[in-house]
């Protein structure tokens, strides 16, 4: 049981690391925009299709085709910010929250009518799991890990070095004041819909790498992907790295005690509780 | 030559566009104006109108004798006209160094050197260079949010309130630390709820009353103005001006 439990935590920290990289994106666009972007699940599918088709048809390597997913999920994620959300911004969050959802199912049904819906696999190298005593790992989650925290890396390069990237922390910090020094906020917003977006699309495709890809690939992450945003507090960037990590090995344990049914509940225990025990989330205030 | 003139400005509020009423005001160049005047009285919202936060409904403002009358804040700054604001001044989650490299957001190759001139001005930025803004004290933060308003080289300095919520020591130094700034040939207006120490420190007041002039003059013989005291000044020591008599809550 020890040792199972043991290879849970593995599991789970590793899920979790990629789930941190949708949950980045979800946040910042929260912090910047001030409104929960629920496409983020169809984005995250869109760029799950991207890395795929890059990988099959292309014959890219993962590495390569992550900036594919990137690249089309930052194109979508900017479609439905112009096309649904932005029409709707004087009506307030909520209408904001409500169009993003019903865009991300207009994507969702938009690539079921393209790709079909059968299950599609990344040309992988099968390769034997790595043993070590009494835990497995395989050599794609490593990869996939590693590729994770190299996303979650530039995005950390990006907010702390480029001029950007801190005029967006400067937006999410006191919005008044960044325009006061002269920052334009359209364009920031702009830009942290484009990196939210493909933050969650590399996420897509760092799942599908996992699993498989299917038209609701990403849907099935958005409960994860809120949950960690809301556990580590909405618009917190390691606030939303924590609470995936959270979340990953939560789910994981909830897996192996009881049946993977219940894999669903922990996200929404996990908001529950967040939200009348400590309604800022583990990390409080936002934080840059 | 003024380097700001204000000419029978008014505006206000989507929801409440009588605000400012017709003000009417000069700085020169290493002068420090100080204007005063009860809580609501339109203070804050002149200084907004000023850097194109809110578009004015009427009247001419000139920085320098060129009219530069409703441009949007980012145009204001490029005139050299930049504002503290009264509360919320400083990015508390960036660290002290990030801040003042936004203070120069419009032009990054100038960051470098500026950031020497202003540390240089007031050293404790350069000692707590790498700590986040919002673990500064308050009268350290006032002082950063002055340097990350001078990190542009501003030709007039709008401050609003800086001495709110300081002690009274640390509404000293800053006082000191806007005089110098005036001394430096930088155009100063400082919105103040602390009359009299403000007054001794300004060369002109200006008192606003419900969105107008009310009074003004040079700052010592304004302080020394029976009428003036009984207004504002009168019962409280220190000199805080409100209308209620109730006083004013510190911010934070
Ligand atoms: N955002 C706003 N929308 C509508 N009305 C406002 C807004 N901000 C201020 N007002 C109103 O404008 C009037 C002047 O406010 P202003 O903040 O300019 O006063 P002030 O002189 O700066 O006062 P204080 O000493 O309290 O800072 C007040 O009646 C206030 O209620
Ligand atoms: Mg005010």
């Amino acid at each position: 049981m020890a040792e199972a439990l043991a290879q849970a935590l593995i599991n789970g920290v590793i899920a979790g690391t990629i789930l941190a990289v949708p949950a980045l994106g979800f946040t910042a666009i929260f912090a910047v925009l001030n409104y929960p972007n629920f496409a983020i699940g169809a984005l995250a599918t869109v760029g799950a299709y991207a890395g795929w088709v890059g990988n099959t048809a292309f014959g890219l390597p993962m590495a390569a085709a992550l900036p594919v997913a990137f690249l089309a999920a930052a194109l979508a994620g900017l479609a439905v910010q112009w096309m649904a959300v932005k029409p709707l911004e004087a009506a307030g969050a909520l209408m904001m929250a409500i169009a993003s959802l019903a865009a991300g199912l207009v994507l969702e049904n938009m690539l079921r009518f393209g790709f079909g819906n059968e299950l599609r696999g990344f040309d992988l190298p099968l390769l034997r799991d790595w043993r070590f005593g009494a835990f497995r790992v395989g050599p794609q989650q490593v990869e996939n890990f590693v590729l994770a925290l190299a996303c979650m890396a530039l995005l950390w390069a990006f907010l702390r070095f480029s001029r950007t990237g801190r005029a967006m922390r400067a937006v999410a910090d006191n919005r008044d004041l960044a325009l006061l020094r002269g920052v334009d906020p359209v364009r920031v917003a702009a830009v942290t819909v484009a990196v939210g977006a493909g933050l969650a699309g590399m996420g897509g495709m760092l799942v599908g790498l996992d699993t498989s890809v299917d038209p609701l690939v990403g849907t099935r992450l958005v409960l994860s992907i809120f949950a960690a945003a809301v556990l580590g507090g909405l618009g917190s960037i390691p606030g939303a790295v924590a609470g995936a990590i959270a979340i990953g090995v939560a789910e994981e344990v909830a897996v192996l005690a009881f049946n993977p049914a219940y894999r669903l509940v922990v996200g929404f225990v996990a908001i529950l509780a967040v939200l009348t025990l400590r309604p800022s989330g583990l990390f409080g205030a936002r934080a840059g | 030559m003024t380097a700001l003139a204000v000419d029978a400005l008014s505006g206000g509020y989507a929801a409440a566009d009588h605000v400012v009423k017709g003000v009417s005001l000069a700085v020169a160049p290493g002068e420090l104006l100080c204007v005063i005047g009860p809580n609501g009285a339109g203070k804050s919202t002149v200084l907004k109108l000023l850097t194109g936060l809110l578009r004015p409904r009427a009247g001419r403002v000139a920085l320098d004798g060129r009219d530069v009358t409703g441009l949007s804040p980012r145009r204001m700054i490029e005139a050299g006209l930049v504002l503290v604001p009264q509360e919320r001044n400083v990015f508390g989650t960036l660290t002290v160094e990030e801040n003042l490299a936004m203070g120069c957001f419009l032009d990054p190759r100038r960051a470098r050197a500026r950031m020497a001139a202003v540390t240089e001005r007031f050293p404790l930025l350069a000692e707590r260079r790498r700590q986040a803004a919002r673990t500064l004290s308050g009268g350290q933060r006032q002082i950063l949010a002055m340097g990350q308003a001078l990190m542009s080289e501003p030709r007039v300095l709008l401050l609003d309130e800086p001495t709110a919520g300081l002690s009274p020591k640390a509404a000293d130094d800053l006082f000191a630390l806007v005089r110098a700034t005036a001394e430096s040939g930088v155009a100063v207006l400082m919105v103040e709820q602390n009359a009299l120490q403000a007054m001794q420190v300004s060369d002109r007041a200006l008192v606003l009353v419900d969105g107008r002039n009310a009074h003004e003059g040079p700052a010592p013989a304004l302080a020394r103005d029976p009428e003036i005291r009984r207004l504002f000044l009168g019962g409280r020591g220190a000199g805080r001006m409100d209308a209620s008599g109730t006083g004013r809550e510190t911010q934070r």
